[in-house]
């Protein structure tokens, strides 16, 4: 299953110079997401996880230990085009209209917009912005915001999809909201999903594994797997199991 | 994006206020003409060497003939200078952004740019070029400083976020230049084109003054300054301030209408790539081939246009002259002399109108209706052509020593102003709230919150006030005291002294660049003692 889009880290290790000091960000951490898995990222700020997505993002490059997207470097595998993204704010540029920012990645893979207008037109009907195809960021509220984002991530048809606290900056009934559709979209797309969160609720509700992240030096503390069925349903999130999942995900967290 | 929404909804509620504002300001300028034509119709100020401002509009129609070539000829070497300046400084500072090697070898460049005293090569130029040249060229210096670190600090400022989302998609270094730098550092960019429009309009006429051009408003204010005829001078300098003004209100309008963002009123005054990283001995090789750099252009370009060696002085040539000619010590004495008598005008006048700005600055912090008063003011001083105001001050003062100081305060005093008001508006309410809870008094707010916290502001101010202060005794001491460096130039391009020319234009670039590197000296020991960042 580690075969053609999964994502695996091998003993990676990443630190960072400081004065006269060295941060240990991260420390010999293997990770084996399997393709079309979702896999949850949680810990306390400065476990880490960051730092893991943007080297499997190909931002950053690893101290020590190997990296494979799909069978490929990091930024091999994004100049292909197989990787998508959605960050904790929505990052988009406030000259570009809707259409244009989903089209980004487009730009900058050099693929033509006339062959994807269709998708674009589809994406913005998914995250429910029809009508707001040539507003400019500056005219939508934050939650349309981090949906143009997320349809940004999407318009390539990535096989891998990481998302960095993409609702972090939303309110809570607006969460809940979003992890309903992205639930909805993964299961249609099947992309390998990498999604680091601060929320142990949305963690347990959308991954089929939680790897909880520990701090000082950033490494795996332990993984949670989540066998609830799927679709997920709104209602889960009151059942007893649930509880039982999140109470798992908070105790790892305070390393037990 | 956040601060963007809350600068749409801040605007939003001031509607009204601005309003009251605008009428005022309107109010206050109503008061001050009619005051103005009091005076002047009374002849109450130095023997009418004021006139009213009728007298100046009749006087203007009845020049109306000769206005409309002069203006055409400051208009075209104006524009030409900008188009090129900002050209070339865009490039630059798109350069200096992405390699910060570049920008460490380019600083010695930037700064004796930044600090060059225009007035002080003018004569150079005239000597080295023919026509419109100078005009241009000194348009374009004039120009690229301001252009050129606004594009820096515009695509450094940009969102990392959005460098990210490119990168992240394998986006290169042109793609994120081509995708998010350049279009997110319009805004700034636009900001630098609006400060550098007047910059090109007061280069063109200092060119005209000492080119011996007939047509341009430098030119026609020089033949106009020997006839006692106070209405004239005053319709050429209000033309060259209205001239000024327009270049400015079209680039600000532009920048509205494509950004809507707010803008900076003052010119950032830290070249970049001032940071050093890496082994000690690159850090020693770069500084010193920055240091090179300037007398290496200014060689190569002597070499390139082919000037005789009599005219063109390379850096050999002056060293030649200074040091080692027959006539060295002669030129030595007159220079000593002339630097005797303008180095101490320029630190009393810098000093004063930075104390002055200071001052003001801080009481406009106890009375904020101070500075909204004010401001209009300042910055439409801020785009008046420096030289056509000399004149006048000529008129109203005499032509003894009180005259340059007061061209000096008054050139260093209103951009110290701006930066200094900004900086204070930018302190903290948070950091003011707190020792207001605690019952300070207006003026141990000053001292515990504002003082300190405008620290890096007062030093940026001193960075902007420099080169203008030098720049300003200069024009002082050429129109009107006939002492110093200003004189000695004046003097040396009449006797052709050619040696002596290139002497005071290098002298005078070298002064301001060590004055300027003073300042950020002592700005980044005592900034970095007190953990604070230097303002731009």
């Amino acid at each position: 299953m580690t075969s053609q889009t999964g994502i695996t880290l091998e003993t990676v290790s990443r630190s960072f110079q400081g004065r006269g000091t060295v941060v240990q960000a991260l420390d010999n951490v293997s990770l084996d997401c399997p393709a079309g898995s979702f896999t949850a990222l949680i810990g306390p700020s400065g476990c880490g996880k960051s730092t893991m997505l943007r080297l499997a993002l190909g931002l950053d490059d690893a101290t020590a230990g190997e990296i494979g997207i799909a069978g490929m470097k990091p930024q091999q595998a994004a100049k292909a085009g197989l990787t998508g993204v959605a960050f904790q704010d929505a990052a988009l540029m406030p000259w570009r209209s809707v259409e244009d920012n989903i089209a980004l990645p487009l730009d900058v893979l050099g693929r033509k917009r006339s062959d994807f207008s269709a998708k674009i037109a589809e994406l913005i009907a998914l995250v429910g912005l029809k009508g707001f195809e040539k507003a400019l960021p500056g005219e939508l509220s934050g939650g349309m915001r981090q949906r143009v984002a997320i349809a940004r991530a999407l318009v390539t048809d990535p096989k891998v999809l990481f998302l960095d606290e993409p609702f972090g900056a939303l309110d809570q009934i607006l969460r809940r909201q979003m992890n309903l559709e992205l639930q909805r979209i993964w299961m249609e797309s099947r992309a390998t999903t990498l999604l680091v969160t601060h929320g142990i609720d949305e963690a347990v509700f959308l991954a089929d594994r939680v790897v909880v992240m520990q701090s000082r030096p950033g490494r795996i503390g332990r993984i949670v797997d989540i066998p609830l069925a799927r679709p997920r349903l709104p209602e889960v999130f009151t059942t007893p199991e649930f509880h039982a999942l999140e109470d798992q995900v908070a105790e790892a967290l305070d390393g037990h | 994006m956040a601060t963007e929404t809350a600068i749409g909804a801040s605007s939003g509620t001031t509607k009204g206020e601005t309003g009251f504002r605008h009428w005022t300001a309107l109010r206050n300028a109503a008061i001050l003409l009619v005051l103005w034509e009091i005076l002047g119709r009374f002849k109450l100020v130095a023997g009418g060497a004021l006139p009213a401002p009728t007298e100046v509009l009749i006087r203007f129609w009845s020049d109306r003939g000769d206005y409309p070539a002069h203006i055409l000829a400051t208009f075209q070497g104006a524009s030409l200078g900008f188009l090129i300046g900002n050209g070339l400084a865009i490039l630059a500072g798109i350069l200096f952004a992405v390699s910060p090697v570049a920008a460490r070898l380019g600083r010695g460049l930037n700064v004796a740019i930044f600090a060059l005293p225009p007035i002080a090569i003018s004569p150079i130029l005239v000597l080295t070029f023919s026509g419109m040249t100078p005009r241009v060229v000194l348009a374009a210096l004039g120009c690229y400083f301001v252009t050129m670190s606004a594009t820096v600090t515009g695509i450094s400022q940009t969102d990392r976020r959005m460098l990210d989302v490119v990168r992240a998609y394998g986006g290169g270094r042109l793609a994120l230049l081509r995708l998010v730098e350049i279009r997110a550092a319009l805004p700034a960019i636009l900001a630098g084109l609006r400060i550098a429009a007047p910059a090109a309009v007061l280069g063109s006429i200092l060119a005209e003054f000492g080119g011996g051009g007939r047509f341009g408003l430098g030119a026609y204010l020089i033949g106009s300054l020997g006839r006692a005829d106070p209405a004239r001078l005053w319709g050429i300098g209000l033309a060259a301030t209205a001239m000024a003004l327009i270049a400015y209100g079209i680039f600000a309008l532009i920048e509205a209408r494509l950004t809507r963002s707010t803008r900076a009123v003052t010119v950032a005054a830290t070249p970049p790539g001032i940071r050093s990283e890496g082994h000690w001995l690159s850090t020693i090789a770069i500084t010193l081939a920055s240091i090179a750099l300037p007398f290496i252009v200014w060689w190569l370009l002597l070499k390139v246009l082919g000037t005789p060696a009599m005219i063109a002085k390379t850096p050999a040539g002056v060293f030649d002259y200074l040091f080692l000619a027959p006539s060295a010590t002669s030129a030595q004495t007159r220079l000593l002399a002339a630097l005797g008598q303008t180095l101490p005008m320029t630190l009393i006048g810098m000093a004063a109108g930075l104390a002055f700005a200071f001052a003001l600055a801080l009481a406009s912090v106890v009375r904020p209706g101070i500075v909204r008063s004010f401001m209009p003011v300042a910055l439409v001083t801020q785009t008046m052509p420096l030289v056509a105001l000399t004149p006048l001050l000529v008129l109203l003062l005499g032509r003894g020593p009180s005259v340059i100081l007061w061209i000096t305060i008054s050139v260093t005093f209103f951009p110290a102003f701006v930066t200094l008001a900004q900086g204070l508006g930018m302190v903290s309410r948070g950091a003011l709230d707190v020792v207001r809870a605690y019952g300070a008094s207006p003026f141990a707010q000053l001292r515990l919150v504002s003082i300190p916290a405008s620290l890096p502001y007062l030093f940026a101010a001193m960075r902007l006030a420099v080169p203008r202060a030098l720049l300003g005794v200069m024009i002082a001491e050429w129109l009107a005291t006939g002492t110093g460096l200003g004189n000695l130039l004046n003097q040396s391009r009449g006797y052709l002294d050619y040696g002596m020319i290139w002497t005071v234009a290098v002298v005078s670039v070298l002064i301001s660049v060590l004055f300027y590197q003073i300042v950020i000296v002592i700005e980044r020991q005592m900034l970095r003692k007190r953990g604070m960042q230097p303002a731009a």
